[in-house]
């Protein structure tokens, strides 16, 4: 169960983006947040995943309240999350290759010898050519990029996965193809995933239930499970 | 179908025009910077000259065959004191230069990668470095020590780093809100590999090119406390003491002794700042996708 | 039928368009092939395709921002100027502004974020108009008044613009100069819906009658809201022009990849497309498609051309075809190849040549047409 609990937040103490938020995933389950650009929707998506320290509220994960937010988290915490936002472009380091990126976090956390056999899995999931593997960001297109993130973001098994706006700038048929890839994972894991937009066609057919922002805040809370 | 007839896209702006001339510019400053590197490494040990060697018979000639750039008020040969003189500019500036380049990234980072009241401390303190002309503080550290080559090096590494310190905190600053730095935290990256893995490596470019820059600025400073009489010893050849020396020859109307090491401060410098504009160009990200994808 | 009135002539005439990039080490990647499209006043055309198939180096190609490692092929005519051989003077000085004007695809970036949008305005309307002091202010909110800008933010910085104003600021400066060709290239990437809905019904309101519009999109819901016809792009090459409303419509798109991207759209089937399109370096011989496609076999492997288009050819296959109006003459793919083309150019009631074509040598045929189709095994 991944539970945000009253969670304001924002970049200036007096005027939050957020405000008074409730929303519940309930494990392999997954939720779409609909709302317009600019509503403080990302915000909340990075709260949840325990990237932007909320001024008031809890973010509760399976039963454990989060404590501490980007480094201060715990990293079993931090790494339950996979995330994949909007830009693939700066969603990238631009130095490392398409391999190198989507290996990082298990070099990061000591898996190195994971490397070779976790990333072309991946790869194949996600539907990269081993020909793009050796490649960096700017040789390859958005489309291709995005692929790689949504690998990185699987690369640790994460229970829970926080998608932002992550096919906002592509086509259909990659946009499907990589839904179909998130799905594929969720079939085979049960994690749960929170998947943040404003395309409302796209997440009521992807999604088990989509909440609108405006549902979320304030008293209208309660969060109506469906 | 018709074999296809390719003809070079109508470059942008005088494009063609400025991408020959960039290219002259970079050929021929390279090509200085290595006759530079080349004269000071080579040609002290093996021409073996040497530069203090006093004629007094042959004081002041105007430049001739023997002596290219003519001799000083005590028959020195100043083509040799140039090459000497350089030699110690050059060191003293690549040293003053990695000095407040080190210092600058290491100030820069530290405040950005602590952030918060750490942050708010160093750069207050940046400020008040930068509200004191620099030359004036560069005198002052100077005049703490004997006349050498070190405290020239110290007093002008130790006035150049705040520039430095501002871009790298401003280039860390930008990269830590970048998605990418969420998405290593959020693969359980530490504060340590965050900051070396994907942050330095970022500001690296930036750093190395603020180091380059500086060192003609550094060879100027160098020279111009020299030219003070607060830098090196009079004796020592360094083209700021060369320049001060020929003051009293110029108002004799001898202009070669301040000519030549003049020229040698300046084309060098020019081609050391013409190859790091060229380096500028190449990190600077509106030219990285040649693709347009 | 009646005799035809003499179509007018196009605002853009693209034929043979093609773009490549000479890269380190000689190879080439080709971002464009052979692209042929005529573009009427009055009308829009949506060039649609993922990215990286080389839509946005197209829009490029004709306003002259290609860098300097691109080679061009084929000709681009706007009037009697061709785009793609004019000088940067004349791009300068005639073209960007005075008759192509660009809608760009963040606005944010294209103000000047330390500049108010009046400034802005008054700016590109001195240079391009040559109106002078008194008028200017007045001139101005007129400019701003076209592009639904409210007057009350004139005086704001573009960072105190929402998304849907900035990029209503950036359509009043691409307004200002009048220009018989709107090109806009991903104007609506990031924005929502409703937002996207409004900033591409409000382009559609300038292009009138006497203006065109060329609408580069991934976006196939903002495409079909309001192009009047569709080019889908597929690894360099435009492989099927087709009326709108028979595209997104009942007979659907002939190509198969074309039917592929619709097909997956989440308020369709939402099935991906497999694979991958492939490298522009590193492009197949024949259709570069048939990797991917279903319907592919052994004839996939000779390059399929789509003829028409607007171009010479097409017009030489109007004859030739003698497509009735609703275009139904003749198009299914015969497995003797004749009609492999798929080529129909048909005369709408004003008398305009509106060509279509699909570079295919299996397409898909139309369900009324089906019974012309010989079987296939």
């Amino acid at each position: 169960m991944l539970e945000l609990r009253s969670v304001t937040a924002g970049y200036d103490r007096r005027d939050p983006v957020v405000r008074d938020v409730h929303l519940t995933v309930a494990p392999g389950e997954a939720v779409g947040l609909l709302g317009p650009s600019g509503c403080g929707k990302s915000t909340l998506a990075r709260v949840a995943a325990l990237l932007h320290r909320p001024d008031r509220g809890q973010v509760v994960i399976d039963g454990e309240v989060a404590r501490g937010w980007r480094h201060r988290a715990p990293r079993a915490q931090r790494t339950a999350f996979g995330v994949v936002f909007q830009q693939p472009r700066l969603s990238a380091d631009p130095r490392l290759t398409l391999t190198q990126l989507i290996a990082e976090p298990l070099r990061a956390t000591g898996r190195a010898a994971e490397v070779p056999g976790r990333v072309a899995d991946l790869a194949r999931t996600v539907g990269l050519g081993d020909d793009l593997l050796a490649r960096r960001p700017h040789e390859v297109s958005d489309g291709q990029l995005q692929r790689a993130c949504l690998a990185r973001a699987l690369v640790l098994d994460p229970r829970w996965l926080i998608c932002d706006e992550m096919t906002a700038m592509l086509d259909a048929s990659t946009t499907a193809a990589l839904v179909a890839a998130v799905e594929g994972y969720r079939a085979r894991t049960g994690a749960g995933l929170l998947a943040v937009g404003h395309d409302k066609v796209l997440l009521e057919r992807w999604c088990d239930r989509t909440v609108h922002w405006d549902e979320l805040s304030g008293d209208a809370a309660a969060d109506r499970t469906t | 179908m018709a074999e296809t007839t390719w003809r070079p896209a109508s470059a942008r702006g005088a494009g063609g025009a400025t991408a020959t001339t960039r290219a002259w510019r970079v050929w021929s400053s390279a090509a200085i910077v290595t006759a530079v590197v080349l004269a000071v490494l080579v040609v002290p040990p093996v021409v073996n000259l040497d530069e203090q060697a006093v004629h007094l018979a042959d004081k002041l000639l105007p430049p001739s065959w023997e002596h290219p750039f003519g001799t000083d008020d005590v028959g020195r040969d100043l083509l040799v004191r140039c090459v000497y003189g350089l030699r110690v500019s050059l060191l003293v500036g690549i040293v003053a230069a990695v000095v407040a380049t080190v210092v600058g990234t290491a100030v820069g980072a530290l405040a950005a990668a602590c952030g918060g009241w750490v942050d708010r401390i160093v750069m207050r303190l940046v400020d008040v470095f930068a509200s004191v002309p620099h030359l004036l503080l560069g005198i002052f550290i100077v005049a703490m020590f004997r006349p050498g080559v070190w405290p020239v090096v110290i007093s002008v590494g130790l006035t150049h780093w705040l520039s430095t310190a501002r871009i790298v905190r401003a280039e860390v600053l930008s990269l830590r809100s970048r998605p990418y730095v969420d998405a290593a935290i959020s693969g359980g990256a530490s504060r340590w590999r965050v900051t070396v893995r994907h942050l330095l490596p970022g500001v690296l470019p930036q750093a190395g090119l603020a180091a380059v820059l500086m060192v003609p600025h550094a060879i100027w400073h160098e020279s111009a406390l020299s030219f003070l009489g607060l830098g090196l010893p009079t004796h020592q050849a360094s083209l700021g003491t060369l320049v001060q020396g020929a003051r009293s020859s110029l108002l004799a109307g001898d202009w070669w002794p301040t000519l030549f090491p003049g020229l040698f401060i300046i084309v060098p410098t020019l081609a050391i700042a013409g190859l790091a504009g060229a380096w500028r160009e190449r990190i600077n990200p509106r030219r990285r996708s040649e693709l347009m994808l | 039928m009646t005799a035809p009135a003499p179509a007018p002539a196009p605002v853009l005439s693209v034929q043979g368009l093609s773009v490549r990039f000479r890269m380190r080490g000689g190879a080439y990647v080709s971002a464009v092939t052979d692209a042929r499209f005529d573009l009427a006043a009055g009308e829009c055309l949506a060039l649609v395709g993922e990215s990286g198939c080389g839509k946005s180096v197209l829009a490029s190609a004709l306003l002259g921002l290609l860098p300097a490692n691109a080679e061009t092929a084929g000709s681009a005519l706007l009037g009697d100027l061709d785009l793609l051989t004019a000088d940067e003077r004349t791009l300068a000085r005639t073209v960007r502004g005075r008759r192509v004007g660009l809608v760009p695809q963040s606005p944010a970036a294209h103000l000047t974020p330390v500049r108010t949008v009046r400034s802005q305005l008054e700016e590109t309307l001195r240079e391009l108009t040559g109106v002078r002091r008194p008028e200017l202010r007045e001139a101005a909110e007129a400019a701003a008044d076209r592009a639904s800008f409210p007057r009350g933010h004139l005086d704001r910085h573009p960072h105190e613009l929402s998304g849907g104003l900035a990029q209503r600021a950036a359509t009043a400066l691409a307004l200002v100069g009048d220009a018989p060709l709107l090109l806009a290239d991903e104007p609506t990437t990031g924005l929502d819906r409703e937002l996207v809905d409004r900033t591409v019904d409000e382009l559609r309101r300038h292009v009138g009658d006497d203006r065109a519009l060329l609408l580069i999109t991934h976006d196939l819901a903002a495409a079909r809201r309001v192009a009047d016809r569709v080019a889908v792009m597929y690894a360099s090459r435009i492989v099927e022009i087709a009326d709108a409303e028979s595209f997104f419509g009942d007979p659907g798109p002939r190509h198969p990849y074309a039917r592929g991207l619709l097909n997956a759209l989440p308020e369709r089937e939402f099935t991906p497309i497999p694979g991958m399109p492939p490298e522009l370096s590193a492009l197949p011989d024949g259709c570069a498609f048939a990797p991917r496609c279903v319907r592919a076999d052994e004839a996939c492997t000779a390059l399929p051309v789509l003829a028409g288009g607007g171009g010479g050819a097409g017009r030489d296959g109007a004859g030739r075809d003698g497509a009735g109006p609703d275009g139904a003459g003749r198009d299914g793919a015969g497995p003797d190849g004749a009609g492999d083309r798929g080529v129909e150019d048909r005369r709408v009631d004003d008398g305009r040549v509106e060509s279509q074509g699909v570079a295919c040598h299996h397409p898909h045929t139309h369900p009324r047409t089906v019974a012309l189709e010989a079987p296939r095994a």
